[in-house]
């Protein structure tokens, strides 16, 4: 009996090793988000999106540090930072796992969907939101958009003198992942 | 004993199971390191005509279209707070060269005057106070388009400014900016040389509006029946504009200008209405 346990633990110690080349990792991923308010619109981007998908345990996790959300106007930055709370709250991130199945030995592109916890301005939703993968060689791309609804992360939408800036605001990812060896 | 022997290598391997497992959970979030610290002091590149440490981001253009209108409290009815009078505009772009020199060039209605300006931030405050204050120079030379049977050299006229400012407890801005005009045409018994140290303040009162006011005593030599400039009012910052409303003693629009022609008092109740609209792009 003690025999079978421990062959059974040696097994699944050595198993990490074989599912760790199936994981890939970035942290110069593209996070862009676009927001509208009446007659103007505008994009905030970042290039410092950091993120990791381990196709043995089908895990997704994605983070930015949103001081890093760049809009191309300080002075609109720093509205930005005091309506996102950043100091209390830095991190906007995604943990969850592939819905749908994922051949890692195509080299097409595969439409995805992933599930899990978004967290934003200290609060987390569970969300579902569709992507793209596309293995090559020793690398996986992702691109994926989705709506995000400030108010469901209690998030004020700034008001700009009698009108405010619209609630829903459209957030898109794009990354390669390299291989961990 | 053989019982324990295999108990303990039981334990040993889920342990380190666990461990590996821990490989696999969420990435440890890290804060990015080079985050950019924010210029703290003032909203605009200009309060009401006196020039602020705040310098343009590169590749941001300010376009500005500054107003003052007649005195509003000479004929308050007929002339409805001095807004029939023809109001001075100045039309001015701003643009960001780098995150710390901006140039500019500005026209102003009366007289036609057309001027160019720059600025070098050469300290920049910070929002950790690892630098605690902000010090610019500024440059600006105008000319006087309208035709005046003048020898070009005689438009000219240029200020130069060292601007010195700080935030103090995060909602208040200050600057002092030691200044000197200079003037070509002295034929009329104008001074050539005209000194002042230019204070300026901005108070946050929420995120989106600020009571500011500006004020340009002269020292030394004068223009004859001219009088210290002062300005009060409202700034409304929407992110991308910031709309300011005040009263002023100056018509004019550019400092030395303030310096050498204003006439009226403020405290005397000398003060007209102005307006400026501040519009920022990213080009």
């Amino acid at each position: 009996m003690f025999r079978f346990i421990l062959s059974y633990l040696f097994i699944w110690i050595l198993f990490p090793a074989a599912i760790s080349a199936q994981s890939f990792k970035s942290d110069s991923g593209h996070v862009e988000f676009h927001s509208t308010v009446p007659l103007h619109s505008f994009t905030g981007k970042s290039n410092h999106l950091v993120g990791k998908i381990n196709l043995a345990d089908s895990t997704v996790d994605f983070y930015v540090d949103v001081h890093t959300l760049d809009t191309g106007i300080g002075m609109r930055d720093r509205d930005m930072m005091e309506t996102l709370d950043a100091k209390e709250h830095p991190f906007a991130d995604f943990y969850g796992k592939l819905d749908t199945k994922f051949n890692p030995n195509s080299f097409n592109p595969q439409e995805v969907t992933v599930s899990g916890k978004f967290t934003v301005h200290g609060v987390s939703r569970q969300i579902s939101i569709n992507g793209t993968l596309q293995k090559t060689e020793s690398e996986l791309q992702v691109e994926a958009t989705w709506t995000l609804n400030m108010k469901d992360y209690d998030i004020k939408p700034p008001s700009i003198l009698f009108y405010r800036v619209a609630k829903e605001v459209d957030i898109s990812i794009s990354s390669t992942l390299h291989e961990i060896k | 004993m053989k019982f324990w022997k295999s108990t303990s290598i039981c334990f040993l391997l889920i342990l380190l199971l666990l461990l590996i497992g821990s490989v696999h959970a969420q990435m440890k979030r890290e804060l990015y390191k080079k985050v950019k610290i924010y210029d703290t002091t003032f909203w605009t590149s200009t309060l009401y005509a006196q020039s602020t440490t705040n310098n343009l981001e590169a590749h941001n253009l300010n376009v500005t279209i500054m107003h003052s209108f007649g005195l509003a409290t000479s004929n308050i009815i007929q002339d409805f707070f001095g807004l029939d009078n023809p109001p001075n505009v100045r039309l001015g772009f701003d643009y960001g060269i780098t995150n710390r020199w901006e140039a500019g060039i500005g026209r102003s209605t009366f007289s036609d005057i057309v001027d160019l300006r720059s600025k070098y931030a050469i300290l920049q405050q910070k929002s950790d106070d690892s630098m605690p204050i902000s010090f610019t120079l500024k440059g600006d030379v105008a000319v006087v388009t309208q035709e005046n049977q003048k020898p070009l050299r005689n438009d000219l006229s240029s200020l130069v400014s060292a601007i010195f400012s700080r935030r103090l407890n995060g909602i208040f801005d200050f600057q002092v900016s030691p200044m000197i005009a200079h003037f070509n045409d002295v034929r009329s018994g104008n001074i050539k040389n005209i000194f002042s140290i230019g204070l300026g303040s901005q108070i946050h009162l929420s995120k989106r509006f600020s009571l500011v006011a500006e004020y340009y005593p002269v020292f030394g030599n004068r223009n004859r029946g001219t009088k210290n400039s002062f300005a009060i009012g409202l700034d409304i910052q929407t992110g991308g504009h910031v709309f300011q409303l005040f009263f002023t003693s100056s018509y004019w629009h550019l400092e030395q200008y303030i310096l050498a022609q204003n006439t009226d008092q403020f405290w005397s109740g000398d003060f007209r209405f102005g307006f400026n609209i501040n519009r920022l792009f990213d080009l």
